[in-house]
This record gives structure tokens, C-alpha cells and sequence, in this order.
């Protein structure tokens, strides 16, 4: 041995296991903490692809905020600005092949293609549009289109051939000619590959429209986006519309993640803490156990420092190794769980890259924070008076009970860590919505860390009484009860850890899986109480109401009633007050058309405030809104008030009639509720989106049979309500089930921290032991006494995991349901089985520290020393 | 040169809190340690002979009084201070555990040496070591571990490692407690040797009048005091106990 330090290799050397474990500890916190980063990463290349394929090379994108887009006069009006350099207007709208409709009438509708109108000189100049075969469309194409690879390869199509597309035109579906193939799936994520590029000429006329949907510009050379915002803002008088820049759009993308991330970052940071706890009170166990050597290394003159730094490079090389096995480990645990997300489809998602950064950040935290947890036993390793060397009789509690007061370091690291890559909230984006207060998204986990903190540090202080309550079980081994209780009440700190690292993690299981049973329900409720009717008609295109769609449909026997509803964005005049003046801007608010007396006969709709009966009339009279509680209370608004909105007919006021505890889900809003009138007069809605059925009683499945084959003629999508929110439903179960099943990996680490901790305690009471078999105890006996501890350990850890984590789910429920949530109904068969499974946990977690313990021959032990 | 002062104690007293009661473990010792003397503490159990050597060592600091090591004051030193002081002035061996169960024999003796941060495989560390190894008679256990030795063996070994620094001062408390007498007395031979031949200065804490009969001087402690002092001087052959276990009688031990 050349130098001091290898003594520490040698420390971990000796106790191989020990080592291991902790190591391997240490490692699935990083491994979930890298899944998180990965994510994290995967999330943002999704984002800016998204972002950078919708505007391309555009400074910015002017959006019609109304149904019947942009006309020709304000496109001419932009194109005139003197700071725009290129001005790229297109229509976007939805259509079916009509090749497809026919193929297959009678079976569900074959999923819908989006059309992009665009110019085919102009656009170029903003938006790559790389070709695998073929040409771009040319200024003097008429019948033409490209499509995407993805398209062609999913109809069997190919260059030349011929696709026909359903518009709005009497004349039927038109016949354009395939002259190029886009590759992949094309610029546009919510086309979902399937993509048909037109003239912008030709699609206008396919969907019997004059006007766009958007216009993207480039700014002139030497102008500022702001200069050039500035411009329009100024210019722009006659229609609503909405700005966005890339930035915008990005950070708009990315708040709609920024609860998955924030949830994956929770419960890594919960992994990191077990595995922390399981750093501690290895190290400290250590420290204690090696008290004596520590003394005499101290007799023989070595120094508190060089004591302290034998420790924490012990700590630095277990954190080292064990950070550098999660990385790895996490590699795959990313690929798993990225594939396993983006097959829920809840979320859109590239594929992990491997990222230096994510994998820097994952070594440095891992590595920081067994330092942080290292800190308390290196220091009291120091404090270890020279006069320990000579002491007699059992290696009791030399270096002193462990002071819990470091847990607060390692929480303080963890935050810091966790605030630094908490994903970037987008409060000020102007594609944000009101009603998500995104102030909260941050403290809501920092609050829900600190309370499993607090717990942890509360345990020792009822360690007494739960220990007797926890032994309640194992009563019918009086004396093993006894003796192992006695044995976990002499450490409290110790105890408390131990467990503190079961309840933690199964706090997290708890929690998680009460807020997903509740995110179930809201999904369930919230079609019910909100649409009119037990089947939705889904149009891919707005159905005019005076479509005689309608009535046909409601004449098919056993329906009793249609109910028409019209989605669309309502430019929502928002006045925000700063430094005494009033400032108005105008956020997209989703809105929803409906027709009133539908609502009327059953008890759909709960209204918190306003006349039922007479808000419901007033919206199918005029002038009126009904407004969603989440609206409301954001934006302070009140029966009576009236609320405006910019529309290009002039700025409209809306009388608010009523306030709604929920209603239509539309984007990631509520929508406002407003009267078919208002909706085509004012808002320049063009039709219905989907019509909500109602069957005569004792009907529904006659009704549903005649349903389904009249709906498919008219191209329209008949969804039953409950599997609506079942797709919904399983998308959000997918998510809660990773969560979960990364949240069991702290379990896991936790019954890792308790094969040290028993293996531990028991060759420190080896003496105490080999008394105990000498006066009679048999083997088997002592088996049990160290299988009852950890019982004990885990009822312990189970029920304060069980009541924290239904208090977290609480919160969490509070937090993200608006409302829905306040029947709290937590998924007691689960809450039962992930008891049960930390109890197992505990239990196989002894077995080894049992057969130690059992197996020791009573002469050694005596004579031990 | 000889008869230089290199340890003293002035007047040494020590009270250990237990719970609510307080214990005097020394009530007010004196004493000099002459440079190449070889003092023996005695006493009955519980009377403060291992507080006293703990104290003179530098392991422990007095509740009173103080402690002079080859001219510096080791009470009143900072911890690191006496630290320092421990690695280059003292060498201790215990009754038990004074090895590192980790290290093989070797490294136990060279541990001053590493902890000093000097290499202990080349130069003159590792001549001083090869020597010391010869002194206690291990030389060719190098690589053996502390658990693959005898009792005894391993007093050896922290004989050696107490010596290997060539300390001002060698402490004993109690080394040949738990040997039988013929592997003490191997022991009590080496630590005389290394008196008488290499000058090294030592107290030594024992139970029995057949060890303190190797020493130049007795000194006997009762309920924390020095109770008498008998002098039997520096005798190279018959080294007879007789003498001394009478006197002790004379007191009543
Ligand atoms: N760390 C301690 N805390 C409290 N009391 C102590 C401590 N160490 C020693 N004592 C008490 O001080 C007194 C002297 O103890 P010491 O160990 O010095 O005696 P000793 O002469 O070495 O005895 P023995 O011959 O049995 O080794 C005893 O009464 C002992 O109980
Ligand atoms: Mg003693």
C-alpha cells in the first residue's frame, strides 16, 4: 500500500456486497434520472423539428384566427408592407381521397388527408420540401399535387398516377395528377404523413373559398422581426389574426409537455433520493463499524482531513461507478421508455438521442449527489477520538447516532439540480392559453418533494409508537418480535432512513397512481357532463347547418335527436393591466357553437352561476356566452360582464349569461360556449364539426347499426362517447404506468438500502448474537428475528408510504383537475398492492442478512476479540 | 543526555462524565520520563492507568493540568497540532486491535510511513521496516494478513509499527495482556531490547510484577494518584521479580 487512499479502494474491496448494492443504488437513480434528461432531449428535437417544419425559413406566421380565413385584400395588404421581403400564403384544410370512400363503404372511414394550398413560386422560398422522386409544382400548374412518401406508400400510389379529392365543390371530387413525392411524412406533424400539396389556386377552388389560412413572411433585409411585427400589427386592421414566431411556436409546443417532463424529473428526483438515503446510511454504517481502525489510524497520527477524505472517496468511487452504471443502464431504460411513450401517441416524440449533455448532466448529478450524502459520515468519521483505538467490549455507536439535518444539504442539491433543467415555462407566449396558470407547475413538485422530505425527517420522532404498531403482525413470534423491534428502536436515524426510503418511494407509487386513476375519471365525466348525447358524429370538414345532412340523420329510426356543435377559435380581447394602463391583446380562445335547448332536458352542464334555463335560451337567441369556470376565475369574469372579441365584422361584445363548471375539452382548453347565431353571423363559423346523437331509449342499438352505415355515406365518423374517452384514457394510463413503473425502481433501491442496513446491524450485534444462540436461541430463531426486522421495517414503510402518497395524490389531484377532482376516489386495489409489494420487498430483502446472521457460529462470535 | 526530561506530567487530573455522575479518573498525577527510561505503571483495575498513558500520549486531553512531550505542551495543542505530534513523537501498542484487519503485515507497520505520505516500498522507509521486522523476528510473514497470525505474532507487528518511526516515546497499555507468559515474555525481551540497545524511551502499562520487573523504574497508581515509586534501575541480566512483587505485597497489592 503506497498511499493512504488505497485503503478506501481496499474498504470497498472487503465488503463486496455492501459495495455492490450501493452502486447499484446509486445507479437506478441515475439511470431514471438520465430517462428523464432523455426525454427531456427527445422532447425538444421533437419540438424544434415541429417548430423549425411549420415555419421553415419564415420570421414569422400570420394565422387566421377565424373559420373563413384571410381574404384576398388583407394577403394584399401584408404584400405591400415595406419591410416584408417574401410573403408565402396556403390553405390548410382536411378532405378524404374519395378513391378510399369508395373502395370501402360500408367499414370505418379511412383516416383523412390534409390538403396544403400553397404558391408554388413563394413557398419554396421559405420551406424546404425535399423530393424523393418527381418535381416541386410550378406557377403554371393546374391539376397538379405532390403528395408525402408516407401517403404513397399507404394508398399504393405513385408519380403520374391520379388522386381524387373530396372538397366542398357540388361538382364532386376534382382529379389532380401526382407530378412529385414528398419524403417521410412532410412539414406538418398534424397531417400525420398523410399530405397533399396543391396550387394554391387550385385548392381554393377545390374548397370553394377565395381566402388563406396562413401567410408566413420573411422579413426585408435590415428589419427586425419586431420592426416587421410592429409593421403588421399596424397595418392589419380589417381581420383577427394571430402572430406567431418560431420561438413562439416552440415554447407554445413545448408548455403542452412541460407536465409529462416535470412529472419524469419528480419522480427521478425521488429515485436519487432513496438512492441518496442508501449512500448515507452505507457510508455511515461503515464509518461506524470502522470506528475503531478509525481510532487507531488517528492514534498513529493521521488527521481528521485525511480520515474525512478516506471516506468521501469511497463515496466518490461508488458514486463514480454507480453513476456511470445508470448512464448506461439508463441508455436502454431511455429507448424503452421513449418507444413505450410514442406507442401511447399521447405525446410526440423523436427518438432518444444520445446527447453528451443529458449524459454529463446525469454523471454530475449522480456524482454530487453521493458527495452530498457522503458529507455527514465523512465529517463524524472525523470526529472519531484516537482514544477509540483502546476501547473495550462491542463496537456500539462510536462515531455517534447519524444527524438526519444533511438530508436538507442533499434535498438543497437535488432542488438546485432539478430547478436548473426544469423544463421552461412560456408564460409570456402569446399562443398560451389563459386558463393554465403556469406558475404553479413549478412549485407543485417542489412542494410535493419537500413534504416527502418532511416525512422523512418527522420519522424518527413517532419511530416508537409505529414500531409497535408495525410488529402488531409478527406478534405470534413474542420474543423475535421483541428482540428485532428493540433492534430497529437503538438507531433511530438509521431506522428512520431505512425506511424513510420505502416511504418515499411508495409515497410516489401511491400518488401516482391516485392522480391517474382520478385524470380516468375527469376524462369520463367531462364528455358526459359536457356533450349532449351518448355518440359523436366526427366531419372532418365544417357540415353547413343548413345542410340537409341533418335532417336525413335524424330521421334514421332510433335516433331521437342531432345535436350540432361547431369548434373553432374565438379572437378573445384579453385586457391585462400594467403600470396603470390598460393593455389589450388578443389570445386565441377556443369556442364552442352548440344549440342551448339541447341541453335543457337532461342535467348536462352544472352551472356555478347564472339561470339555467335562461342562459341556455339566450344562447340559441343571441348576443350571449357561456363561460367555463376555469375562464372565469382566470380572467375575472362575472354573470353580467360582457366579454369582446375581435372580429372583423366589427369588435363584438358577448353578454355572459352563465358559468359552467366544465365544458367542451377543445385544444388544450375549455371552451367558451356560444350560440349557433353568434357563431356563423359573427365568427364566420362555417358548419358544424361534430354532431352529438341521441338515441331513443331502448333503441340505442337499432339506432347505432342504421347510424353507422348512413354516416359512412356522408363521410362522416360515428364515435361511440365511451370510446372516445377510453382512447384518451389508455393514452394517459400509458404515461401513469411508466411513471409507476419508474417510481418502482425507488422501491427497489430501497430494499437495496435494506440488505445493507440488515447485513449491516447484524454483524454489528454479531457478539449479541452469539449470546443469544449460546443461551438457547436456535438458528432458525435468529433467521426469524432478522426477517421480522425488516417486516417491520416494511409495514412501517408501507402505511406512512401509503397515507403520504394519498396526501401527494391529493395535491397532485387538486392541482391538475380543475376542479373534477375534489370526489376523492383513490384506486384503493392498487394503493393495496403497492403495500403489499413494499412489504415483499422488505421481506426478500432479509433473507440474505438472515442467512448471515443465522449461519454465524456461536464460538466466533465470543470470541471475537 | 541521558537524563533529560522528555516526558512530563504536571499535576494531571481527568473527570469523565457518566450520564449525571461524574468519575475522577485522575486526581492530580506528576511524573518525569527520562529520556532511554523504561517505566512501568501499575495498579489495581479502574485506578487510571490507562487514562494516565492516554493523557501522556496525547490521545486525550486532561481536564487539568498538562502534559510536556520532548518540550511541547501536548495539551494544549489544536487537534491537528497533536495529531502531528502523535505521528512523529509517540508509538503506541494496545492490548487489543491494533491492527488494521485489511492490511497485510507489511502495510500495518509501514502505516506511519503512509500516513506521513512517504512511500513506504523504497529508500530508507523500507530499510527501516526490513529492520523493525527483524527486530520482532517477523521477517518473512511480510504478506501475511492480521487474522492469519497468532496473538502473539500480532503484538509483534504492532510492536514493530509502534517502533518503526523511531517515536520519542513508546506507550504500552497492556501488550502482553492476553498472551500466555512465555509469548509476553518474548515481547517484554524486545521492548527491553530496543530500550537498552536502541535508547527508545517507553511506559508501559501491566498488570503483572513479572512484566514491570523489566522496567528501570515502578510506578504505582492507586484511585487516580501516583502512589509510589520504586526504582529498580537499569539491570541487564536477572531480571527477578521477587524483589518487586515483595515490595507490591509491602503495599498491598
Ligand atoms: N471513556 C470513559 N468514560 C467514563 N469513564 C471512564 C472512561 N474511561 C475510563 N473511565 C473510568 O475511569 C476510571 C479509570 O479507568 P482506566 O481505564 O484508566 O483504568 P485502568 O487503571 O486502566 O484499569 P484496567 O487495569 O482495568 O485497565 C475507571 O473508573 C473507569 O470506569
Ligand atoms: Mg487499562
Amino acid at each position: 500500500m503506497r498511499r493512504l487512499s488505497s485503503l478506501a479502494w481496499r474498504s470497498l474491496g472487503a465488503r463486496k456486497l455492501r459495495s455492490f448494492l450501493t452502486m447499484v443504488g446509486i445507479g437506478l437513480g441515475v439511470a431514471v434520472l438520465y430517462v428523464s434528461l432523455s426525454a427531456g432531449a427527445a422532447m425538444d428535437a421533437a419540438v424544434d423539428k415541429a417548430a423549425a417544419d411549420e415555419i421553415g425559413k419564415a420570421d414569422v406566421r400570420v394565422l387566421a384566427l377565424e373559420e373563413r380565413g384571410l381574404s384576398k385584400a388583407t394577403v394584399d395588404v401584408i404584400d405591400r408592407i415595406a419591410g416584408v421581403s417574401v410573403v408565402a400564403p396556403a390553405l390548410e384544410r382536411r378532405s378524404y381521397l374519395s378513391a378510399s370512400l369508395t373502395q370501402t363503404p360500408t367499414a370505418t372511414l379511412p383516416p383523412p388527408v390534409t390538403v396544403l394550398g400553397i404558391d408554388p413560386v413563394r413557398e419554396p422560398m421559405l420551406h424546404d420540401l425535399p423530393l424523393v422522386s418527381g418535381r416541386l409544382l410550378a406557377a403554371t400548374d393546374g391539376q397538379s399535387a405532390l403528395i408525402t412518401q408516407t401517403l404513397a406508400s399507404g394508398e399504393r400510389l405513385g408519380l403520374g398516377d391520379t388522386i381524387s379529392l373530396n372538397g366542398t365543390v357540388a361538382a364532386g371530387p376534382q382529379d389532380y395528377k401526382i407530378v412529385g413525392i414528398v419524403r417521410g411524412d412532410g412539414p406538418l406533424p398534424r397531417a400525420e404523413g398523410r399530405l397533399v400539396f396543391l396550387p394554391l389556386d387550385s385548392a381554393q377552388t377545390l374548397f370553394g373559398t377565395t381566402s388563406i389560412t396562413r401567410v408566413d413572411l420573411r422579413a426585408g433585409p435590415g428589419v427586425s422581426v419586431d420592426e416587421l411585427v410592429g409593421q403588421l400589427d399596424a397595418t392589419i386592421q380589417t381581420q383577427p389574426y394571430l402572430l406567431s414566431r418560431t420561438q413562439d411556436l416552440a415554447d407554445s409546443l413545448r408548455a403542452e409537455m412541460a407536465d409529462f417532463r416535470g412529472a419524469l424529473l419528480l419522480v427521478a428526483a425521488v429515485v436519487l433520493f432513496a438512492g441518496a438515503f442508501l449512500i448515507f446510511n452505507t457510508l455511515s454504517m461503515t464509518v461506524a463499524e470502522r470506528g475503531r481502525e478509525v481510532g487507531l489510524l488517528r492514534a498513529a497520527g493521521t488527521t481528521r482531513s485525511q480520515v474525512m477524505s478516506f471516506v468521501l472517496l469511497q463515496a466518490l468511487v461508488l458514486g463514480v461507478l454507480g453513476s456511470v452504471l445508470g448512464v448506461v443502464c439508463g441508455i436502454g431504460l431511455a429507448v424503452l421508455t421513449l418507444s413505450w411513450v410514442r406507442s401511447s401517441g399521447a405525446l410526440d416524440l423523436a427518438a432518444p438521442v444520445l446527447s453528451a449533455g443529458s449524459i454529463a448532466m446525469a454523471l454530475l448529478i449522480g456524482v454530487g449527489i453521493t458527495l452530498a450524502a457522503s458529507l455527514e459520515p465523512a465529517w463524524r468519521a472525523g470526529r472519531i477520538p484516537p482514544v477509540e483505538a483502546l476501547r473495550r467490549g462491542p463496537n456500539g455507536a462510536v462515531a455517534g447516532a447519524a444527524r438526519l439535518r444533511w438530508l436538507v444539504l442533499v434535498f438543497g442539491v437535488l432542488a438546485l439540480a432539478a430547478l436548473a433543467m426544469w423544463p421552461r415555462a412560456s408564460a409570456g407566449s402569446s399562443t398560451g392559453s389563459l386558463a393554465t396558470g403556469s406558475g404553479s407547475s413549478m412549485w407543485g413538485p417542489l412542494v410535493v418533494y419537500g413534504l416527502l422530505l418532511s416525512t422523512v425527517l418527522l420519522l424518527p420522532l413517532i419511530l416508537g409508537p409505529l414500531l409497535r404498531v408495525a410488529g402488531l403482525p409478527f406478534r405470534i413470534f413474542r420474543n423475535e418480535e421483541r428482540l428485532a423491534r428493540s433492534s430497529l428502536a437503538r438507531d433511530r436515524s438509521r431506522t428512520a432512513l431505512t425506511a424513510g426510503a420505502l416511504v418515499v418511494s411508495l409515497a410516489m407509487v401511491v400518488a401516482l397512481g391516485t392522480a391517474a386513476q382520478n385524470v380516468r375519471k375527469i376524462g369520463a365525466n367531462w364528455l358526459a357532463e359536457t356533450i349532449p348525447g351518448s355518440e359523436l358524429l366526427t366531419s372532418i370538414r365544417p357540415i353547413s347547418t343548413t345542410d340537409p345532412i341533418i335532417g336525413q340523420l335524424a330521421a334514421v329510426p332510433g335516433i331521437k335527436s342531432i345535436s350540432p356543435i361547431g369548434i373553432f377559435g374565438a379572437p378573445y380581447v384579453y385586457t391585462t393591466q400594467s403600470g396603470g394602463r390598460s393593455h389589450k391583446s388578443v389570445v386565441r380562445q377556443e369556442a364552442a357553437a352548440i344549440v342551448g335547448r339541447d341541453y335543457l332536458g337532461d342535467g348536462r352542464l352544472t352551472f356555478v352561476a347564472g339561470d339555467r334555463a335562461s342562459a341556455l335560451g339566450a344562447l340559441d337567441a343571441s348576443g350571449s356566452v357561456i363561460v367555463p369556470e376555469s375562464l372565469a376565475d382566470a380572467a375575472n369574469i362575472r354573470v353580467g360582464d360582457s366579454v369582446e372579441f375581435a372580429t372583423s365584422t366589427a369588435p363584438s361584445r358577448l353578454h355572459v349569461v352563465g358559468i359552467v363548471a366544465h365544458s367542451i375539452p377543445a385544444g388544450a382548453q375549455e371552451a367558451i360556449l356560444i350560440g349557433w347565431s353568434d357563431a356563423l353571423n359573427q365568427f364566420g363559423v362555417s358548419g358544424a364539426d361534430f354532431y352529438a346523437v341521441r338515441f331513443v331509449p331502448g333503441q340505442e342499438a337499432l339506432g347505432r347499426a342504421a347510424l353507422d352505415s348512413a354516416a359512412t355515406s356522408y363521410a362522416l365518423q360515428p364515435n361511440d362517447l365511451d370510446r372516445v374517452t377510453g382512447t384518451v384514457g389508455d393514452a394517459l394510463d400509458r404515461i401513469f404506468r411508466l411513471l409507476d413503473a419508474l417510481a418502482l425502481i425507488a422501491v427497489l433501491v430501497a430494499g437495496l438500502g435494506m440488505v445493507n442496513t440488515l447485513s449491516m446491524t447484524v454483524l454489528e450485534r454479531g457478539r449479541e448474537i452469539g449470546v443469544l444462540r449460546a443461551t438457547g436461541m436456535t438458528s432458525r430463531q435468529v433467521w426469524g428475528m432478522v426477517v421480522i426486522e425488516a417486516g417491520i421495517l416494511g409495514v412501517v414503510g408501507a402505511i406512512i408510504g401509503a397515507l403520504v402518497g394519498l396526501a401527494v395524490g391529493a395535491l397532485l389531484v387538486l392541482w391538475s383537475s380543475g376542479g373534477f377532482g375534489l370526489a376523492f376516489d383513490p384506486p384503493w386495489p392498487s394503493i393495496g398492492l403497492a403495500v403489499c409489494f413494499g412489504i415483499l420487498v422488505s421481506i426478500t430483502a432479509a433473507i440474505y442478512p438472515a442467512g448471515l446472521a443465522s449461519r454465524q457460529s456461536i464460538v466466533q462470535a465470543l470470541q471475537h476479540e | 543526555m541521558r537524563d533529560a526530561v522528555i516526558l512530563e506530567a504536571r499535576n494531571l487530573t481527568k473527570r469523565y462524565r457518566l450520564g449525571t455522575r461524574d468519575v475522577d479518573a485522575l486526581r492530580g498525577v506528576s511524573l518525569q520520563v527520562r529520556r532511554g527510561e523504561f517505566v512501568a505503571l501499575m495498579g489495581p483495575s479502574g485506578s487510571g492507568k490507562s487514562t494516565l498513558l492516554q493523557l501522556l500520549g496525547g490521545l486525550d486531553r486532561p481536564t487539568s493540568g498538562e502534559v510536556v512531550l520532548d518540550g511541547e505542551v501536548v495539551s494544549h495543542l489544536s487537534d491537528a497540532e497533536a495529531t502531528r505530534l502523535r505521528r512523529e513523537k509517540t508509538g503506541f501498542v494496545f492490548q487489543f486491535f491494533n491492527l488494521i484487519p485489511l492490511l497485510d503485515v507489511y502495510e500495518n507497520v509501514a502505516l506511519p510511513y503512509t500516513i506521513a505520505g512517504v512511500d513506504p516500498r523504497h529508500g530508507d522507509a523500507a530499510d527501516r521496516i526490513r529492520e523493525v521486522l527483524e527486530l520482532v523476528d517477523l521477517q518473512g510473514r511480510e504478506r501475511n494478513r492480521p487474522d492469519q497470525l497468532s496473538a502473539g505474532e500480532q503484538q509483534r507487528v504492532a510492536l514493530a509499527r509502534a517502533l518503526v518511526a523511531k517515536p520519542a516515546i513508546l506507550l504500552a497499555d497492556e501488550p502482553t495482556g492476553n498472551l500466555d507468559y512465555a509469548t509476553g515474555g518474548e515481547i517484554l525481551d524486545e521492548l527491553w531490547h530496543s530500550c537498552d540497545a536502541l535508547g527508545q524511551t517507553i511506559v508501559l502499562v501491566t498488570h503483572d510484577a513479572r512484566a514491570a520487573a523489566h522496567a528501570d523504574r515502578v510506578l504505582v497508581v492507586g484511585d487516580g494518584k501516583i502512589r509510589d515509586e520504586i526504582e529498580l534501575g537499569r539491570r541487564s541480566t536477572n531480571r527477578d521479580a521477587g524483589p518487586l512483587i515483595a515490595r507490591l505485597a509491602q503495599l498491598g497489592l
